[in-house]
C-alpha cells in the first residue's frame, strides 16, 4: 500500500512504511530548520543534508519505480506554477 | 465539465507561522485521526536556492479517497496518489502549493492551488490564504449520466476536508504559537 512496493500485506495503513522512522527524523529536522532559520532569513545553507541522504536512500530502495516516474512527471507539468516569477526579467 | 471552487480563509498568525503549520499539516500524529484521509505523505524533492531564498519542494500524497461503490467497482481501488508541488519564496514571503491526482486521472483531474500570503491589512501578524479547487470529469459514456452526481460529491468531500485541514493549521499555529511565546 502506499507509494512502497508491497512485499507482504501488512493490514493498517498508515505507518506500514519502511521509511517511517528516517521519514520523521528528516521532517522534523526540516521542520525546526524552516521555523528557526529559513523564515528569518538564513537560507545560505542547506541543513539536515545527514537526515535527508538517509531518507532518500531509504525510499530508492523501497518507492514503486513507475509510480515515481509518473509523480516526477507530474510535478515538471505543475513547476510552471513560476509565472508568479517576477525576476529573471533579463 | 469543470468545476471550480474558491475559498478564501485569514489566520491571525503572521506567515512564518502559517506556512511553517502548512508543511506539519499531515505530519503531526495528532491531526492524523482528524485528517485520516491522508496515508503517506513522502518528500521526494527538495531544492534550495541559497541566493534568493526560494525553496522548492516535490511531495507525494497517499490518500484514502472511497467514493460511491460503482466507482470503486469500474475504479477497484480507493487509495489515490497526489504530487504537491510547493514553491517557498522567504524574500517576498509567499507559498504557493499545487496538488494534483495522479491516479485515476483517466476517470478524474482534481488540481487544487493554495496560496499564503501576507494579509496586506496587517503583513506583519496575519495570513489570508487563498484556495482554488478545480475538478473535472472525464466524458466517460457508461459514466456520463453519474458523471455530475459524483462531481458533486467529490466537491462535497473536497469541502468538508479543506475545513478540517483548515482547523488542524489553526491548531497548529495556536499551538506554535504558545511554543515560542517568552516564559
Amino acid at each position: 500500500m502506499g507509494l512502497l512496493k508491497k512485499k507482504e500485506s501488512t493490514s493498517a495503513h498508515s505507518s506500514t512504511s519502511p521509511c517511517a522512522d528516517l521519514r520523521n527524523a528528516y521532517h522534523n529536522c526540516f521542520n525546526k530548520w524552516y521555523s528557526e532559520k529559513f523564515v528569518k532569513g538564513q537560507w545560505d545553507k542547506e541543513e539536515c543534508v545527514a537526515e535527508w541522504k538517509k531518507y532518500r536512500g531509504c525510499l530508492s530502495e523501497h518507492l514503486d519505480g513507475k509510480l515515481l516516474t509518473r509523480i516526477l512527471e507530474v510535478d515538471g507539468e505543475l513547476i510552471p506554477t513560476k509565472q508568479a516569477d517576477s525576476t529573471g526579467s533579463s | 465539465m469543470v468545476k471550480a471552487y474558491k475559498q478564501e480563509h485569514v489566520y491571525k498568525h503572521p506567515w512564518e507561522r502559517v506556512s511553517a503549520a502548512s508543511w506539519r499539516k499531515f505530519a503531526d500524529p495528532e491531526n492524523k485521526r482528524i485528517l485520516s484521509h491522508i496515508l503517506e505523505v513522502d518528500t521526494l524533492n527538495r531544492k534550495l536556492d541559497t541566493e534568493t531564498g526560494k525553496l522548492h519542494t516535490t511531495r507525494a500524497l497517499t490518500i484514502h479517497a472511497p467514493g460511491p461503490w460503482f466507482l470503486h467497482r469500474i475504479i477497484g481501488q480507493d487509495i489515490c496518489h497526489c504530487v504537491e508541488s510547493t514553491v517557498v519564496d522567504g524574500k517576498s514571503r509567499s507559498m504557493q502549493l499545487t496538488t494534483k491526482n495522479i491516479s485515476l486521472q483517466k476517470f478524474i483531474e482534481v488540481e487544487e492551488r493554495i496560496r499564503y500570503d501576507p494579509h496586506p491589512e496587517n503583513p506583519s501578524a496575519w495570513t489570508v490564504c487563498s484556495q482554488e479547487t478545480s475538478i473535472r470529469i472525464k466524458p466517460l459514456s457508461a459514466l456520463a449520466s453519474m458523471a455530475e452526481k459524483v462531481e458533486q460529491k467529490c466537491a462535497e468531500k473536497f469541502m468538508q476536508n479543506s475545513v478540517k485541514g483548515r482547523e488542524v493549521m489553526e491548531r497548529i499555529c495556536k499551538y506554535m504559537e504558545a511554543e515560542s511565546a517568552p516564559i
